[in-house]
């Protein structure tokens, strides 16, 4: 096994991490601490890894870790904080978008990537953009709604 | 596992000695490697090569760059206005997040049967453009697959782009997806239809058919049927009969051998007709 050193930014903070070459993206960021990334599938199937690399929404799991080398890498937890929750966080916990919680950090890195590019979505462009995380809970239901209230909630701060 | 980044496409080539794989996207490769799905002592990363990310109208052929996304498709009007069923089929590609990072030479490399881009890229005549210390080839995509997850392509070979040939104003097209649900899901079958006209006569035919066979193909007996015609009822039921005889498709989890093969006929026949304008057909 041949090692590599990389640099990445996580969440504005840098971090060093040596990594297999065969090593996927996921496993190194869970090893050095970011575990709200979440390993499930590991085949790009469920999204539950979702990350922001260099704002664009991805599998962690589908990524060699050292093809991320230099890049800046957001997860749920740099997207809002718990005392300073980002209008999507805020709307998940306030329409009931959580029961289990397994699949949550993706949904959410998927839904700020759709509202990112596309402030004011329908419901169905909202199906689409989180066409690639599974729920097996809610039944989607009300995280279509939580990410709809998003939307509007930050259409409304940015009108201000 | 060896990995080596490559910042130029000589460094790509000379990296690539007999054994490595070149890694773009990664949306295959990555969980092929874990799961032993697929052994490779080195792989060349080449998703920094941006010179091979583009979307281009060159010598009257749409010009696509191997590292050019799914989500890349979806965001250019020139696919969308010259190569629609190439458009739709990024529609209905896995999810975003795959979207995002799978790239139009990967998918096609990845050879397989179910591969999405295949069928529309191969209706519209494509062409993928190879490059190796061996000099510059084309390799027509009908001659490509060389048989189940197996391409012409050679060790030391890099997939520079794929050309197709363009659809006009007057020109019609179209494609269908049957899949289980409609997203992250591998096709039970697909089909792309062309047809380039010439008033009310058909100049030429392309149909790419996916999963109902050991590799994605065109139907030539079918598109032979349609050429040079004006199409009617009776074109449009023998082409299909002709697709239909062309598949040889196999049992799995998703669909029957038999569904498949008779759904390739009848939704041959749905996209020609929906192509020329016809009615659908209703069931008796």
């Amino acid at each position: 096994m041949s090692d590599y050193e990389i640099q990445l930014v996580v969440n504005s903070k840098s971090e060093t991490i040596t990594v297999e070459g065969g090593e996927a993206l996921l496993r190194a960021l869970r090893r050095i601490g970011y575990v709200d990334v979440k390993l499930s599938c590991e085949g790009g199937d469920c999204g539950a890894c979702a990350v922001l690399l260099d704002g664009v929404a991805v599998n962690a799991c589908l990524v060699f870790a050292a093809q991320a080398d230099g890049c800046e890498v957001t997860t749920v937890r740099g997207i809002g904080t718990e005392n300073n929750l980002h209008p999507i966080q805020r709307q998940i916990i306030e329409k009931g978008g959580v029961q289990c919680g397994f699949c949550t950090p993706g949904i959410i890195v998927s839904a700020k990537a759709l509202i990112d590019e596309n402030p004011d979505p329908t419901r169905e462009d909202i199906q689409r953009g989180l066409a690639g995380n599974l729920c097996r809970c809610t039944g989607y239901k009300k995280i279509f709604e939580a990410v709809a209230a998003a939307a509007e909630e930050i259409r409304k701060e940015e009108a201000v | 596992m060896e990995y080596v980044r490559a910042s130029t496409v000589d460094e790509a080539l000379s990296a690539a000695k007999l054994g490595a794989t070149f890694v773009a996207g990664g949306t295959n490769l990555v969980p092929d490697v874990l799961f032993g799905r697929k052994q490779t002592e080195r792989v060349v990363d080449i998703s920094r090569l941006s010179e091979l990310q583009f979307i281009e109208n060159k010598d009257g052929r749409i010009r696509v760059g191997a590292l050019t996304t799914v989500t890349d498709l979806l965001q250019s009007d020139l696919i969308r206005r010259g190569a629609f069923p190439l458009y739709e089929s990024a529609l209905e590609f896995a999810g975003p997040l795959v979207r995002n990072r799978a790239t139009v030479a990967g998918n096609l490399l990845d050879a397989s049967p179910a591969a999405d881009l295949a069928p529309p890229l191969l209706a519209q005549d494509g062409e993928a453009e190879l490059l190796s210390f061996a000099g510059r080839r084309t390799l027509p995509l009908q001659n490509f697959f060389l048989g189940y997850r197996n391409t012409g392509v050679r060790p030391g070979e890099l997939v520079t782009a794929i050309s197709i040939r363009p659809l006009g104003e007057s020109d019609r097209a179209t494609y269908c997806k049957l899949q289980l649900r409609r997203a992250m899901a591998i096709s039970l079958l697909s089909v792309a239809v062309v047809l380039w006209m010439d008033g009310e006569t058909c100049l030429d035919a392309g149909i790419g058919l996916g999963a109902v066979a050991a590799v994605p193909f065109r139907a030539e007996a079918a598109e032979a049927v349609l050429r040079g015609r004006v199409i009617g009822e009776v074109e449009i039921d023998a082409a299909a009969d002709a697709a239909r005889e062309s598949a040889s498709p196999i049992d799995d989890v998703r669909a029957s051998a038999n569904y498949r093969k008779k759904m390739c006929g009848v939704l041959v026949r749905r996209l020609l007709r929906e192509a020329m304008g016809l009615p659908e057909v209703t069931r008796a």
